[in-house]
């Protein structure tokens, strides 16, 4: 039954058009025209097929993070039109209930972005790459030739001299995958992780390693230094824009099934130090010393707020992000009576709704921050009922859910604030208890207990049994206090005024007001700190968990099926799956105390280490140069381009270039990038509409959601064979077909489990799927599509062949061990592209009550523990446990300082039109919007420097004097752009947005079999501005970093402008 | 088309006026906001349903209402369901009781231009084609600095100026307020470009967005597989219009028409659903329970022009 109403296309409204047409003649034909009859014949059958759910499919967007749910509407096969999600809370403020039929749904559009919009160019690219294309000259020469994917996996799999044909390579001996991939024994990989490891960390003789593994030594990329891992750790896999259900399905090929450790995302040219700033706040701790994130994002409730600080970011353009933002705060701003604040050196568009707007010098926010905490506690502003709450029975007791570390003592020792006192230390409790003072008699404390309320005094320092200790609280308070109101409003660049006009409005509401940031405040040096301010002012009032304050949202249903869905994908122990191990390229999640470098050579080490945080982007490329901690042989990017995304990208130019660094580079890409213009090979990708995946939903969602991303055409890559499967090339087949060539262990017929298989691409993600229809608990499972239902899905995909849409393989994929299907509830999932909780859930419980729906409820800590006892990789010294205001330093310690010749500070801004690198070339409409971005000064900076609007300029910097960007064998990009005179922005700053300055994408013409293809002139206009950004000093290849957060640094820089 | 044209037609598009910030304001205050090059002169009034009735055929390019049950209404909600409420009422009415307005609230509106690009996909407009541009100026200065916006639909007046200037009676005034454009009819003399004084239509000359990409279907996607979303049909005034072989609405006079497609079916128009600002609404303003009827009646509510006399059925809040 499967394909007969797919494939057996009856005669369709337009063929009979065609017909009739032909009858009627031409447009010209007025009497024609004329001639309308009541039944609308004569003039075309008057209809509106869009409304129709058979020519609808949703699915999810990803023109940027915030991933909105979206319903893509076809005709012929083609994507003609996106809107957002009825079904969805993060398109409609009140997304509809999801057992709304979906011939109602089809109805009800929702709001979406433009770009979410002109997602339709970004699938129909001309220039889209949608064959393999292998490198048919120098790296990064542009001249390509098309190749057979099957030869292409064979090539990079076998290697060998795979660039013969290219002059200069002829003996060029390329390590192939397989090659790289040294240890494929499970067993062996699983025995020599632990012992590797505790080598690096000294516990674990290297003689004793070295003879218990003898006959393995040659499998390690250092058999001196086995916590570097195995070979195949070499293999370095770098993802730009990589969301849940895809990480899943890489993580699991390249950690689990080949056996790298370095599999990583570009997060920390985003905003990772936001997120690391909320996962040490909100560590738990469980014990042993260990501490766990629980949270790595809040959000004010913008629904019930009545003021909002946005530092650094707003709600009309990037964060995460506008269409649900955007509704909500204009709602509240213009019906609600909410007013809200901009912490930010431009004048944004959330700035022109905004009641204030503070135009913060760059980098000044802890400063700001510090300034308006003096006051709150000069001035009795702080919520002491909160804050003196000491464990979570107290909280309860004092009707509160979630409690703070502010009363917790703190240990001090020589070299200043260490660990968190514990009730073992003065023998009143165990090393599991920490400690309080009531009155100045301490008393211990289980920071978890539900039962026996601990209050404590806020403000405590002295001497106990001995040990010198201060509460955390009263640490933050002399922080605050070490500089008067002027010297904190020099450093943040503003007047005293303009911070008590803030922080008075700010304190105002009780706890009906927030805080928030996003990238602004976390990309400097300080930015983890910045963060950890921000959310200090949160705490400080007591908002969390409050209706109008800090939430951490509704959550989602769980699709790896570790709730109790029926394929739980966390635990997939397919047979040989692989124990990776080693310290990743990045050193992210690893101490430098931990690893053979350190007991080797102690202090400093030659690149940071990042022991809290992850996806340090900005290090992966420039660590392959400097091979440190060891050098790559194999290098993938998906859907991410360092070359242009990282400040000072420049810098890893010659890397990419040399054949020694880089002897392997293939890229996933669905064009010739940036970056994937300088690789070996490009295997196309999936547009976004054609693909799959299970992205989070944002905390300003109250109510549970879940979304899911599927295709909705046919994909326009080429088709092929994999696992004796016909289907299109995309990343996630081309992992696939590359499993098959090595044998990797959990794929092909078994994949899964006995005769359960994994030979497409949907035999993961449908289970992902079923898991969201299965919901997190018994009696949570959606209805089963009924017939009707049924027939619509199937006709909705009329236009997919068997190579996307098999009914009975998708079936197949969604039947679980037991044998049960799952299929007509994940239809009845895919049919609405989401499914959430009912939202008047959270409307009643705002009557009823003034905490949140869905609380969070857990510990925030003032002093981060494990960061306090962590030491900086070069200095050696610890970082601070609370958050400090510090200026711009790089690597070794070493200021970061302007000149007469370089002035102004740099900032950057994704307008809503442009995510970093990709949307605004190729999207025709967001060009015809902004068709280039600009150099933007102040016109009093104007003045200074001689520039009026609309002179041509370059940037130029100390690390970039000539103000271009090389491109090794394709010339230079100069970082030049038209000026533009403002008023909105800070005096002595200069902003350039993000998207423009492309010098790929087919901006200019490249050469494919031999052949010229002209490239389309208008995607080149404007400049990218991140090679004027400042190289670290002390790394000498890279950008500044924030070393606790792991952000790059993209506000620190320094630049000049000249005439251009 | 030469490359002249192409510019010029891009240049359209730009939506940035060179008018400085003080003229802005200046004319933003006034409530007579000037659009991107000089109106046109109003002159005589039309009479604006002539052509409505000529032979009593369906010259509305109206069609029926198929109700559908939207879910229940609950405080708090999303005001897309209320405006959807709002229409399935009016549709129930013939359409002489109806009366479409819209408003748009300029401190919701957050500039984002995705009512335009909404619209350019819904309506497949080729480049130079633009039913509803988004406006924005900066206005102040440092630090005391504003960021106006202002989206700029057809008006559709019930005074209209484009209409008596047609010289083949291809325009004309709907019942319900809607400025309609028969394709079929216009001759593409552009009389009524320079008559509106909102500078609301825009002429389309029949070229693509891929036009100036190469075209390498051996290596790339290719234009035949990369133009097609702009040639499948738009469901203009109801009925499918392909773009292809200068066949209208190639060579033709072109401007918002509010969606009719969608309205008549119970859908909203796509400037409306898709606002991410939720500032722009519509509904029928003679049903006194919609609300845009209730938000017509804010004291804050402003036309543009009034004074040209065109009585505009798009409001404004400020």
């Amino acid at each position: 039954m499967k394909n007969e109403v797919i494939q057996n296309k009856p005669m369709d409204r337009r063929s009979f058009l065609k017909t009739s047409a032909l009858l009627g003649g031409s447009a010209a034909c007025a009497n024609a025209a004329l001639n309308v009859s009541s039944n609308g014949f004569g003039r075309g059958k008057i209809d509106y097929p869009l409304n129709d759910a058979e020519n609808v499919i949703y699915s999810v967007c990803l023109q940027c993070h915030t991933a909105c749910p979206i319903k893509v509407k076809i005709e012929d096969g083609v994507a003609v039109k996106i809107d957002g999600n009825p079904y969805s809370i993060q398109n409609l403020n009140s997304p509809i209930p999801t057992s709304t039929d979906v011939q109602v749904g089809a109805k009800i559009d929702a709001g979406i972005c433009p770009k979410g919009q002109a997602g339709i160019q970004t699938i129909y690219d001309p220039y889209r790459v949608v064959k393999v294309l292998k490198r048919a000259g120098k790296r990064g020469e542009n001249k390509w030739k098309v190749i057979d994917f099957d030869k292409a996996v064979s090539e990079v799999v076998e290697g060998g001299k795979l660039f013969a044909d290219v002059p200069g390579e002829e003996n060029r001996v390329v390590e192939g995958m397989r090659q790289v991939r040294a240890l494929s024994d499970a067993k062996v990989a699983k025995a020599m992780a632990g012992d590797a490891m505790n080598v690096g960390k000294g516990k674990m003789k290297l003689a004793d390693f070295k003879a218990k593994y003898k006959n393995y030594l040659s499998l390690l990329i250092d058999p001196d230094q086995p916590d570097l891992g195995p070979k195949n750790n070499q293999f370095l896999m770098l993802a730009g824009r990589m969301e849940h259900g895809r990480k899943e399905f890489a993580k699991r090929w390249h950690k689990g099934s080949y056996g790298s450790n370095n599999f990583m995302e570009h997060t920390t040219v985003c905003e990772q130090s936001h997120h690391i700033a909320y996962k040490q706040i909100t560590s738990q701790y469980l014990g042993k010393g260990k501490w766990k994130p629980a949270a790595e994002h809040l959000k004010p409730d913008f629904r019930n707020s009545r003021f909002v600080i946005f530092f650094g970011t707003g709600f009309v353009e990037a964060n995460f992000g506008p269409p649900i933002m955007a509704n909500l705060v204009t709602n509240a701003v213009n019906n609600e009576g909410c007013k809200v604040a901009v912490v930010d050196p431009r004048f944004s568009k959330s700035a022109a709704k905004a009641w204030q707007w503070v135009p913060v010098r760059p980098g000044g926010d802890a400063a700001l921050i510090y300034a308006m905490i003096r006051w709150m506690f000069e001035n009795d502003k702080i919520n002491v009922e909160f804050l003196k709450n000491a464990n979570k029975a107290a909280a309860k007791k004092g009707d509160e859910v979630s409690w703070t570390s502010a009363t917790h003592l703190i240990k001090y020792d020589k070299e200043g604030p260490a660990k968190k006192l514990r009730a073992s230390d003065l023998g009143i409790g165990s090393d599991d208890q920490f400690v309080v003072t009531q009155g100045g008699n301490p008393v211990a404390v289980d920071t978890n207990d539900k039962l026996n309320p601990v209050v404590g005094d806020l403000f405590f320092s002295g001497e106990l049994n001995g040990i010198k200790v201060k509460s955390e609280l009263l640490m933050v308070k002399e922080y605050a206090m070490s500089k008067s109101m002027q010297e904190w409003a020099k450093e943040a660049g503003l007047s005293v005024k303009e911070i008590l006009k803030l922080v008075r409005e700010y304190t105002k509401y009780g706890r009906k007001a927030g805080a928030e940031m996003y990238r602004g405040p976390v990309q400097h040096t300080n930015g983890y700190f910045n963060g950890m301010a921000v959310i200090y002012l949160n705490m400080l009032i007591g908002n969390i968990d409050y209706n109008g304050g800090l939430i951490a949202g509704g959550g989602h249903y769980h699709e790896d099926g570790s709730k109790g869905g029926p394929f739980n994908l966390k635990k997939d122990a397919f047979d040989g799956k692989t124990k990776s191990f080693g310290h990743k390229i990045t050193r992210e999640g690893s101490y430098y105390e931990h690893s053979s470098y350190f007991q080797k050579n102690g202090y400093p080490a030659k690149r940071p280490w990042f022991p809290h945080t992850g996806n340090v982007y900005q290090e992966a490329i420039p660590s392959m140069d400097d091979a440190y901690p060891y050098g790559v042989k194999i290098l993938m990017t998906i859907m991410g381009t360092p070359l242009l995304s990282n400040p000072a990208a420049q810098m890893s130019m010659s890397t990419i270039l040399d054949f020694k660094k880089t002897p392997l580079y293939i890229a996933n890409d669905v064009a010739i990038g940036e970056t994937s213009m300088f690789a070996d090979y490009i295997f196309p990708d999936f547009a976004i509409w054609e693909r799959w995946g299970t992205p989070h939903v944002p905390p300003s969602a109250v109510t549970k959601m879940s979304k899911f991303r599927q295709p909705t055409i046919e994909p326009l890559t080429d088709e092929v064979t994999v696992f004796g499967e016909k289907q299109h090339i995309g990343f996630e087949t081309m992992l696939l077909a590359m499993a098959e060539k090595m044998g990797l262990p959990g794929y092909g017929d078994n994949g899964f489990g006995k005769g359960i298989p994994f030979k497409r691409t949907e035999d993961w993600y449908l289970k992902l799927a079923a898991n969201i229809a299965a919901g997190d608990h018994k009696g949570d499972d959606l209805p089963e599509a009924d017939a009707k239902e049924m027939e619509i899905f199937k006709k909705a995909r009329r236009h997919l062949t068997p190579a996307t849409f098999d009914l009975a393989k998708w079936e197949k994929a969604c039947t679980d061990a037991n044998g049960k299907s799952w299929f007509k509830k994940t239809v009845y999932l895919l049919n609405r592209g989401a499914r959430g909780e009912d939202y008047t859930n959270y409307t009643k419980n705002v009557e009823k009550s003034d905490k949140i729906l869905h609380k969070f409820g857990k510990l925030f800590n003032f002093y981060c523990e494990s960061v306090a006892n962590t030491r900086h990789s070069y200095t050696g010294k610890k970082f601070s446990g609370i958050s400090q205001y510090n200026h711009a330093i790089d690597y070794a310690g070493k200021e970061v300082v302007g000149s007469s010749a370089y002035p102004l500070k740099l900032i950057t801004y994704k307008p809503i039109t442009g995510g970093q690198a990709r949307t605004q070339a190729v999207d025709y409409w967001l060009q015809a919007i902004m068709p280039e971005n600009t150099i933007d000064i102040n016109s009093q900076t104007a003045l200074e420097m001689g520039f009026k609007d609309g002179d041509m300029a370059k940037l130029v910097s100390s690390d970039n004097p000539d103000g271009n960007w090389d491109l090794g064998p394709s010339g230079k990009k100069p970082m030049k752009g038209r000026v533009r005179v403002l008023e909105g922005l800070r005096p002595g700053v200069v902003n350039v947005s993000w998207s423009f300055g492309h010098w790929a994408y087919c901006a200019r013409d490249i050469m494919v079999d031999g052949k010229v293809i002209k490239g389309e002139k208008a995607r080149e206009s404007g400049l990218c501005p991140n090679a004027a950004m400042k190289v670290d000093t002390g790394l000498k290849n890279s950008t500044l970093e924030d070393l606790v957060g792991g952000s790059a640094v993209f506000y620190d820089s320094f630049v000049g402008l000249v005439k251009a | 088309m030469s490359k002249e044209e192409l510019s010029k037609v891009s240049e359209n598009l730009t939506l940035e006026t060179d008018e400085s910030r003080r003229d802005f304001l200046d004319k933003f205050t006034k409530g007579i906001f000037g659009g991107l090059v000089a109106g046109g002169v109003v002159s005589a009034l039309a009479p604006v349903q002539a052509k409505a009735n000529k032979d009593g055929s369906n010259l509305n390019f109206s069609t029926a209402f198929e109700p559908f049950v939207l879910p229940p209404e609950h405080p708090g909600e999303d005001a897309i369901l209320r405006m959807m409420r709002d229409l399935q009422r009016a549709l129930k009415k013939p359409i002489e009781q109806r009366h479409w307005n819209m408003v748009i609230d300029l401190r919701k509106c957050v500039g984002c231009d995705a009512c335009s690009v909404s619209c350019a996909a819904e309506n497949k407009l080729p480049p130079g084609v633009i039913y509803r541009p988004v406006i924005q100026q900066e206005i102040g200065s440092y630090p005391n600095v504003g960021h106006v916006t202002l989206p700029r639909p057809c008006m559709q007046c019930d005074e209209p100026p484009c209409v008596p200037v047609c010289p083949a009676e291809a325009t004309w005034k709907r019942p319900d307020g809607i400025v309609i454009v028969d394709y079929d009819q216009c001759i593409g003399c552009r009389y009524c470009l320079n008559a509106c004084p909102y500078d609301a239509r825009t002429f389309d000359f029949g070229v693509e967005y891929i036009d100036g990409a190469a075209d390498a279907p051996k290596v790339f996607l290719g234009k035949d597989k990369a133009g097609k979303y702009e040639t499948e049909a738009s469901f203009e005034y109801a009925k499918e219009w392909k773009r292809e072989d200068d066949k209208s609405p190639i060579g033709n006079a072109r401007k918002c028409h509010f969606c009719i497609p969608r309205i008549e079916k119970g859908m909203l128009p796509e400037c409306v659903v898709t606002c991410i600002g939720r500032a722009t609404y519509f509904g029928d303003g003679s049903d006194p329970d919609s609300l845009v009827a209730e938000l017509i009646a804010l004291p804050n509510a402003f036309r543009l022009k009034e004074e040209v006399g065109t009585h505009p059925s798009v409001y404004y809040i400020k």
